[in-house]
């Protein structure tokens, strides 16, 4: 079995579902020649010709419309934004057309397309190019919010999302494009959207995490003491929310920490806190805690250490939980 | 508060100069026509383009030269992306001969090291942000893609692909407000033009009467696809004929071009008549940033732009004109040289900023809550 980073795994997902489904076709700023901002879609136009990787101008808003059209016309789009903070040109096409489009026709029109964006700091970035608006989409009804934190739930979930019949914004980590490597089977497979991932089983505290914050969380959990016994779950998809695994969770713990990037008023992480208030309100032994960046834009990479939680913040969060 | 004691600064000075007092500024021995006989300013500007290019590529071989601490650790000197203005520099150094610092304004998008340095910042400040030193322009928190200077006018760097252009239009609202007879200078590379916010910016300018010149930074490539291949109009020019506005293509290679063609939109301005679209055609030597391979452009045809150097031009004509001797050459690139190692080494001696210092500036307040 090929063992692979993030970026093969997408590029393979990919590959393998423009082979099936000839409707697939994928657009944005230099996906094709240049093979993309992060190589994720290297040698696809060579592979399956201009026609159906298209490059695209700078042109965010019309990159998503036209895959909206295409979309609302029977096509399965797939556009890349390069970074997070380019969706804002695309906001209103996102947010006002493609999330309304199977509500404000009644179902006459749907949009099945799947937005794929690098998401979240760590590679030393600036602003506009670290950040983590996962909450603002979640925040959007009418569109699926996914953020897979490794190689083999990325091709998972990217095939799912790509079968989708609504629109799926599909957050790739940055940082995890090329750190991690792992075994990733040939043949096809695929991850439920809506379902969280229960890591490593634990039974004194919960702890919540998306993306690359699911690595550091697995660090710190290494620098907790044994006797600790931690529950990791890996949310993979923001939304759907899997709130069943996070309820059975909690009732068993009686104790959650959520981790996330970014910054921490309105964050998912208040989500999630919330949804454990209602329903495991007779279970907690503590406020649920949250690890998160801070209300503030990505400094730049000097401090972007200091900014995005780390093993030794989540410690941190943890204890005071546990010490409650 | 510093900063906004520079602009308040600044208004003022900018509402003397509505007396008509500093009218003349521009034109005094700034504009192309009216250069000395000696050379001086055209030296100077030579020696403004020279200082441009040896920044960027002293830059370049910092981001590519880890910092080695004695324990041997090592560390990147320049975070993030890098976006270098080599083989464009005629077109910041041109404008930097028409702007009033005192009340004109300046903003660009995310290649803005060259247009900074045009309009003053010294090399320090501008690689001190860079290294993300707190003696940068932006207290070492933003990098590459943020350098402003209130003070001169600098609204800098933008990140987002034709974000700054509807901005552009404000300060020229502003300007013509105010009736500073200021104008706002704004660029932009050939990709912005495909933007939504190009057709809402130009539009309303020339509704309004702004006082804002869109020049678009042609270098030929929207970061790694070609003219060819991102404009359905490959003459970018005619991508502003219908909004009633002056639109016609430049020599963005020569100097003295640039600032006659770029003189004749500021006077346009200055007289209350509105907004112009110039196109100021130019080649990058480098890619859109460090990360870029390549692919798109063949060696023949980089060497062919070689040959249009904007540099090596004025060299030429300057030489021509018997208004550059070799010594005076010599002179001057050792002396760039000197300013941009001493920058350097400035900047690598500066501190990093403080740790406090993430919390400030998200809002004119304090953070509102203690960090866990």
């Amino acid at each position: 079995m090929p063992k692979l980073d993030l970026v093969g795994a997408i590029n393979l997902a990919l590959a393998q579902e423009m082979e099936r489904d000839e409707r697939i076709v994928l657009l944005g700023e230099d996906i094709g020649l240049n093979g993309g901002v992060f190589r994720v879609t290297d040698g696809l136009q060579k592979r399956f010709g201009c026609e159906r990787v298209v490059d695209s101008p700078l042109s965010e808003s019309g990159i998503i419309g036209t895959s909206i059209g295409l979309a609302m016309a029977g096509m399965r789009p797939v556009p890349e934004i390069q970074f997070e903070g380019f969706l804002g040109p695309a906001y209103d096409q996102l947010v006002n057309q493609a999330a309304r489009c199977r509500s404000r026709t009644r179902g006459a029109f749907t949009c099945p397309m799947t937005v794929r964006v690098p998401i979240g700091g760590g590679i030393h970035a600036p602003e506009l190019h670290s950040d983590s608006p996962e909450a603002v989409y979640a925040h959007t009804p009418g569109l699926k919010v996914v953020m897979p934190s490794r190689p083999y739930d990325a091709k998972g979930l990217l095939l799912s999302a790509l079968r989708d019949p609504d629109p799926v914004i599909f957050f790739e980590p940055k940082r995890v494009y090329r750190s991690l490597k792992e075994e990733v089977p040939e043949e096809e497979y695929t991850i439920p959207i809506g379902k969280a991932q229960v890591v490593s089983e634990g039974t004194d505290l919960t702890l919540i995490a998306w993306g690359a914050m699911v690595s550091e969380c697995l660090e710190a959990i290494d620098r907790l003491p044994e006797e600790v016994s931690i529950e990791l779950i890996d949310l993979r998809t923001i939304y759907p929310m899997d709130v069943e695994t996070i309820v059975n969770s909690v009732l068993k713990t009686g104790r959650a920490v959520v981790v996330h990037e970014a910054p921490r008023t309105s964050g998912f992480g208040a989500e999630v806190s919330s949804l454990i208030q209602e329903d495991c309100f007779l279970s907690l032994e503590a406020p649920v805690q949250r690890v998160t960046g801070f209300d503030t834009p990505m400094p730049y990479y000097k401090l972007e250490k200091a900014y995005l939680p780390d093993a030794d913040r989540i410690v941190a969060g943890v204890r005071d939980c546990l010490a409650y | 508060m510093a900063v906004a004691d520079e602009v308040a600064k600044r208004a003022v000075v900018t509402k003397q100069n509505t007396n008509g007092a500093s009218a003349s500024l521009h034109q005094a021995g700034t504009n192309g026509q009216s250069a000395s006989n000696d050379g001086q300013i055209e030296r100077q500007r030579l020696r403004l383009m020279l200082l441009i290019r040896r920044f960027e590529e002293r830059t370049y071989q910092e981001y590519s030269t880890p910092r080695i601490f004695a324990d041997g650790s090592k560390e990147v000197k320049i975070g993030g992306f890098l976006h270098l203005y080599s083989g464009q520099e005629a077109i910041a150094a041109g404008t930097a001969a028409l702007f009033d610092k005192s009340r004109d304004y300046l903003i660009t998008g995310y290649r803005c090291h060259g247009a900074s340095l045009a309009l003053g910042m010294s090399p320090h400040v501008a690689m001190a942000e860079l290294f993300g030193r707190a003696t940068g322009c932006s207290k070492g928190k933003g990098g590459s893609m943020h350098l402003f200077d209130a003070k001169v006018g600098n609204l800098g760097g933008h990140g987002i692909v034709g974000g700054q252009l509807p901005l552009a239009l404000g300060t020229a609202f502003a300007q013509s407000y105010k009736k500073t007879g200021g104008v706002t200078f704004c660029f932009m590379g050939d990709g912005a033009i495909n933007q939504g916010t190009f057709n809402e910016a130009l539009n309303l300018a020339s509704l309004y009467k702004a006082p804002v010149i869109y020049i678009v930074e042609n270098n030929g490539v929207a970061m790694g696809t070609q003219v060819e291949r991102h404009s359905a109009e490959k003459d970018l020019a005619k991508r502003a004929c219908g909004y009633d506005m002056p639109c016609r293509n430049v020599d963005g290679n020569e100097i003295d071009t640039v600032i006659a063609e770029f003189g004749k939109a500021v006077d346009r301005a200055r007289a209350g008549e509105g907004p112009s679209y110039l196109v100021a055609n130019t080649y990058r030597f480098r890619g859109h940033s460090t990360s870029d391979p390549l692919k798109y452009r063949s060696k023949e045809e980089a060497e062919r732009a070689r040959q249009r150097d904007p540099i090596g031009l004025y060299e030429a004509r300057l030489r021509d004109k018997g208004l550059l001797s070799d010594e005076q050459l010599e002179a001057i690139t050792s002396s760039v040289n000197e300013e941009v190692e001493e920058g350097i080494r400035q900047a690598e001696a500066d501190p990093n900023p403080p740790l406090e210092a993430r919390f400030d500036d998200a809002l004119a307040e304090k953070y509102p809550y203690s960090p866990k």
